[in-house]
């Protein structure tokens, strides 16, 4: 695994768009429904493992939760959009709100695509709009719960989920 | 082709056996029987009494034994394995075909799938070509998690669950997981390969538990206790399902761990058409 990269920028909209990346010899994934499906899954595994079982994914018929022991429910998701074709495989999942979002919207997506001779394994969380950031014209400290806290527990969650990725394959 | 099958009498070794009609069967139980639709054998995989003489001539060997419900089953399982696997690589079987469990292959997995990982090595390890299927719960009479959950069901109308019963999972029918070992059987493309198996439906236990209901006309009221232990989960299933704590115990731990299909080749292989769950739970209820 080598070419770890993580980046955040707020864009024009207002919401946030991160990505964590790394580059690995070969697909980790089959380009098939199965294996769009094992890359969000195996992303929620790594939630539950990093945090030892703190932060859980609890799923339901129309989505998912990320649910901080067992009771609050920090964000809700939608069902996996999952799709394969032309070297890329990908799950998404829509954002619909819980504790850490302002309001629904954005979304979280885990994806394998072709990087020249290698492949790329990538975090995207796009127009996602954090409770725990700064607001537009506000003091930066106000934004010191995100940007010390969920924005570098994020990228070490998307760590721990690509090796997570590379060891079940290797297994 | 010559066909010998080791837990003939099991839940899905019953479901193969008659699929494997156009071959010269032997069928390996631990006691006398005589049943119609092949030649019935005595021999145990566990002490590797008779097993020599059950793969004498045979081609391909299934081996669909496991030990669950004893105190010592990762023990036992990896010394039958190993017997076997010997005695077979003596006979010059060509094929075994084996039957493990999805998520196995997690490095976190629980002892029963981690088990069931390591009897396919064992199996592996005298040099005849494995193929693996691997499964999640399957969904059929007799089968001891669809018969945990049938008994949760049936019994509580209100349950109090881990937050495990929130992992998502991949049940297959029984007929299809039989009818898939039935299409490998002697399959040379299929030597020395491991195939995810499957059902035609991903699914959380919760949801499991409440379409099982839906078809038996209830409707129970799920709580999740995120402080359920595995121990106490299996207790409370030994006190009110028919399945003892023994057996429900490493189901219990396995339940942590996603069991999802992670690739679909045997689709390509073997292009079944897969049975919707409702369906196969139907059958099972029949």
């Amino acid at each position: 695994m080598t070419g770890w990269e993580t980046s955040e920028r707020v864009l024009e909209s207002g919401g946030f768009e991160s990505r964590q990346r790394v580059l690995v010899p070969e697909p980790v994934v089959e380009a098939s429904e199965a294996g769009a499906r094992t890359l969000g899954v195996t992303y929620w595994q790594a939630v539950d493992r990093f945090t030892r079982g703190g932060v859980r994914a609890s799923w339901t018929g129309g989505g998912g939760r990320l649910k901080l022991l067992g009771g609050a429910t920090l964000l809700t998701f939608g069902p996996p959009e999952l799709s394969f074709g032309d070297g890329l495989v990908s799950c998404r999942h829509a954002i619909q709100g819980g504790l850490l979002a302002i309001r629904a919207g954005g979304s979280v997506t885990l994806a394998q695509r072709p990087e020249g001779e290698q492949q790329e394994l990538s975090v995207t969380v796009e127009e996602y709009l954090p409770r725990l950031a700064a607001r537009a014209g506000a003091p930066p400290w106000t934004g010191m719960l995100y940007a010390k806290g969920q924005s570098p527990f994020h990228a070490a969650v998307s760590r721990r989920y690509f090796e997570l990725l590379l060891r079940s394959r290797d297994s | 082709m010559n066909v010998t099958v080791f837990g003939a009498t099991g839940v899905v070794g019953r479901a193969l056996v008659p699929l494997l009609a156009e071959h010269e069967l032997t069928a390996v139980s631990r006691t006398a029987r005589d049943e119609p639709g092949a030649r019935w054998v005595v021999a145990d995989a566990a002490s590797g009494e008779g097993v020599a003489a059950a793969l004498e001539h045979a081609d391909v060997v299934y081996y669909l034994v496991h030990s669950l419900g004893a105190r010592d089953f990762e023990e036992q399982d990896r010394a039958a394995a190993e017997a076997v696997a010997r005695e077979a690589a003596s006979a010059g079987v060509r094929q075994i075909v084996y039957l493990g469990g999805l998520g196995a292959d997690d490095p976190d997995a629980s002892p029963h799938l981690r088990s069931r990982r390591e009897t396919g090595e064992r199996l592996a390890s005298a040099g005849v070509p494995v193929t693996t299927l691997r499964a999640a719960m399957i969904v059929g009479k007799g089968s001891a998690a669809f018969e945990t959950i049938l008994g949760l069901v049936k019994r509580l109308p209100v349950m109090l669950t881990p937050s495990w019963v929130s992992t998502p999972t991949q049940p297959i029918a029984l007929d299809d997981v039989a009818r898939y070992l039935a299409g490998v059987c002697g399959l040379e493309a299929a030597y020395g390969e491991g195939y995810d198996t499957g059902g035609p439906e991903v699914m959380t236990y919760r949801q499991m538990i409440e379409r099982i209901a839906a078809l038996l006309g209830r409707k129970p009221t799920i709580v999740e206790v995120p402080v359920l232990t595995p121990y106490l989960s299996s207790l409370w299933l030994n006190l009110v399902t028919p399945v003892n704590a023994s057996v429900a115990r490493p189901l219990v731990e396995g339940l942590r761990n996603p069991t999802i299909a992670r690739e679909e080749r045997i689709r390509k292989l073997l292009p079944l058409e897969l049975t919707p769950f409702d369906e196969a739970a139907r059958q099972a209820l029949a």
